[in-house]
């Protein structure tokens, strides 16, 4: 490095150069100062000026809406996509800035036009006259069912499909409070469970199952044998979980311990106050269930716990490693 | 646009399909591809950002990009839609309470211009679950009919914990996209 300072300074050819070089980029430089940021330039990498125009198109965006909601108009069709467009605009602005502003400006930014678009649809719902009715000539497809169709429901009645997806028959704990729910299905697969709207239950699950889904679940104790597929968690707070499984997902989960086995990293979404420790269960058959589930050897990967709202090196404050003493014991259920 | 025709012009003598995987969280988006791939499915990380897939498939090469779906992630899906020509969405026929959700999610990704030529599979995955829907049924809820006049779609019932119904799907994805693009052929 020195050795080519010196170079430079001793041969005057390229000291010359050197000199005119230094000369270009001041002048560049001053170039660059002197002309005006473009402001149809969306990306200017500083937060302070992003923030101003956002507000300021946040302003204008809910004053228009405002305007729509006060002045009736027979046709606002033409307002609201503008309205619409505008929301985009700004959500594009935030896209296009999003590689230089703070994660907390990206993602309040990205609240207040999602709480836009939730104001553009009640005000569409609001202002937007409803459709006449009209005789259209299209012909109706329902009451002559095709060939293909009729095959279909042989096998699934019309009235029975179409309700299918609301009435949930998959085996499962709901609605419940204040209760001791028990479940033994060591040595079998059972495909898929539901835990969900339980309030102040303690859930033991023995046996081997495919798939898990837990939601919308306060103050609970929920012990479960190995689970081969995934575990999708959602709405929970105040709860202990001790759980294994091939993927465990968390959306949601507020004030929460977890003590998993897991063959890849568990993830975590929109959640604050959780703690990971080790799978700590214990029933008879266990072994030949984990075994069974390929989750007998331990990964670690319980500590290895991604959040999807903290993609940064440092360590996430929305989750912790529970300190050894303040762990459980075995559970034996 | 002198780029752009060159870049063509390679991709037709390759022939290279680009396919995007988009879906829920949870839905198998990763497994799906790792299991037509041929790969171990067993320990798969919830994706947190995308994967590249290239793979040989008939006499074409699939570019698969299989892209994250927690939802914090969605709003990236966009930098994945240039030069898309097949799109595949994958739908965990087993999670009924999140199938509203999904409907949101396809119903605004459909919108999207940029993927308003590409071939639309819908893979029903997770048939082998006792209490998943049939893909009539997430078809129904998907109201997948209305778009017959718009698009090429097709929705098949899959699993890629055992296999089954992958090669059909992307048999007809395949076949779709190449009559499309390689029709001069």
């Amino acid at each position: 490095m020195n050795d080519h300072t010196d170079d430079t300074s001793t041969d005057p050819t390229t000291h010359r150069k050197h000199a005119a070089m230094i000369d270009r980029l001041s002048n560049l430089h001053q170039a660059r100062l002197s002309t005006k940021p473009n402001p149809k330039d969306p990306t200017f990498e500083s937060t302070q000026s992003f923030l101003t125009l956002f507000t300021t198109s946040k302003q204008s965006i809910e004053s228009s809406l405002t305007q729509i909601q006060q002045t009736p108009n027979p046709d606002p069709n033409s307002d609201l996509e503008k309205i619409s467009n505008s929301i985009s605009d700004l959500e594009k602005l935030v896209a296009e800035n999003s590689y230089f502003l703070p994660a907390y400006e990206v993602r309040s930014s990205l609240k207040t036009i999602s709480d836009l678009k939730q104001t553009l649809d009640s005000v569409t719902s609001k202002v937007k006259p409803r459709k006449k009715f009209s005789f259209k000539n299209k012909p109706a497809k329902k009451p002559e069912p095709e060939p293909e169709s009729e095959l279909e429901s042989k096998l699934q009645p019309e009235s029975e499909s179409k309700s299918s997806y609301t009435i949930n028959d998959s085996p499962g704990f709901r609605g419940t409070e204040n209760a001791t729910l028990t479940k033994d299905f060591t040595g079998l697969e059972i495909r898929e469970f539901v835990l969900s709207d339980l309030t102040n239950c303690e859930v033991k699950l023995k046996g081997r199952f495919r798939t898990l889904f837990i939601n919308r679940v306060r103050n609970c104790k929920i012990y479960v044998g190995p689970v081969s597929g995934s575990i999708l968690i959602e709405e929970v707070e105040g709860c202990l979980f001790v759980l294994a499984s091939h993927q465990i997902r968390v959306h949601d989960a507020k004030g929460t311990d977890f003590y998993l086995q897991c063959r890849s990293r568990p993830i975590i979404e929109r959640s604050c106050g959780v703690r990971f420790g080790p799978y700590r269960l214990s029933y008879d058959g266990i072994e030949t269930d984990l075994k069974e589930s390929n989750l007998y050897e331990d990964t670690g990967n319980w500590a290895n716990v991604d959040d999807f709202q903290w993609l940064r090196a440092l360590q996430s404050p929305n989750w912790s490693i529970l300190p050894e003493t303040q762990r459980i014991e075995t559970v034996i259920i | 646009m002198g780029l752009l025709s060159i870049i063509r012009k390679i991709k037709r003598k390759e022939k290279e399909m680009r396919i995007l995987m988009v879906g829920l969280d949870n839905s198998g988006k990763t497994t799906i591809v790792l299991k037509i791939n041929g790969e171990d499915t067993s320990v798969i990380s919830p994706t947190l950002g995308f994967n590249i897939k290239t793979m040989t498939y008939d006499k074409y090469t699939l570019n698969i990009w299989d892209v994250g779906g927690q939802k914090t992630i969605r709003s990236y899906w966009r930098n994945y839609f240039e030069q898309t020509d097949g799109l595949v969405w994958v739908v965990d026929s087993s999670d009924l309470r999140r199938l509203d959700d999904c409907k949101y999610e396809l119903d605004n990704l459909l919108k999207e211009e940029r993927l308003s030529g590409a071939s639309l599979l819908v893979f029903a995955n997770k048939q082998d679950i006792q209490g998943a829907l049939s893909p009539n049924e997430i078809a129904k809820v998907l109201n997948l009919d209305a778009m017959d006049k718009t698009r090429h779609w097709r929705i098949v019932g899959c699993s890629a914990y055992t296999g089954e119904g992958l090669l059909e799907g992307f048999d007809w994805l395949v076949q779709d996209v190449a009559s499309r693009i390689y029709v001069l052929d």
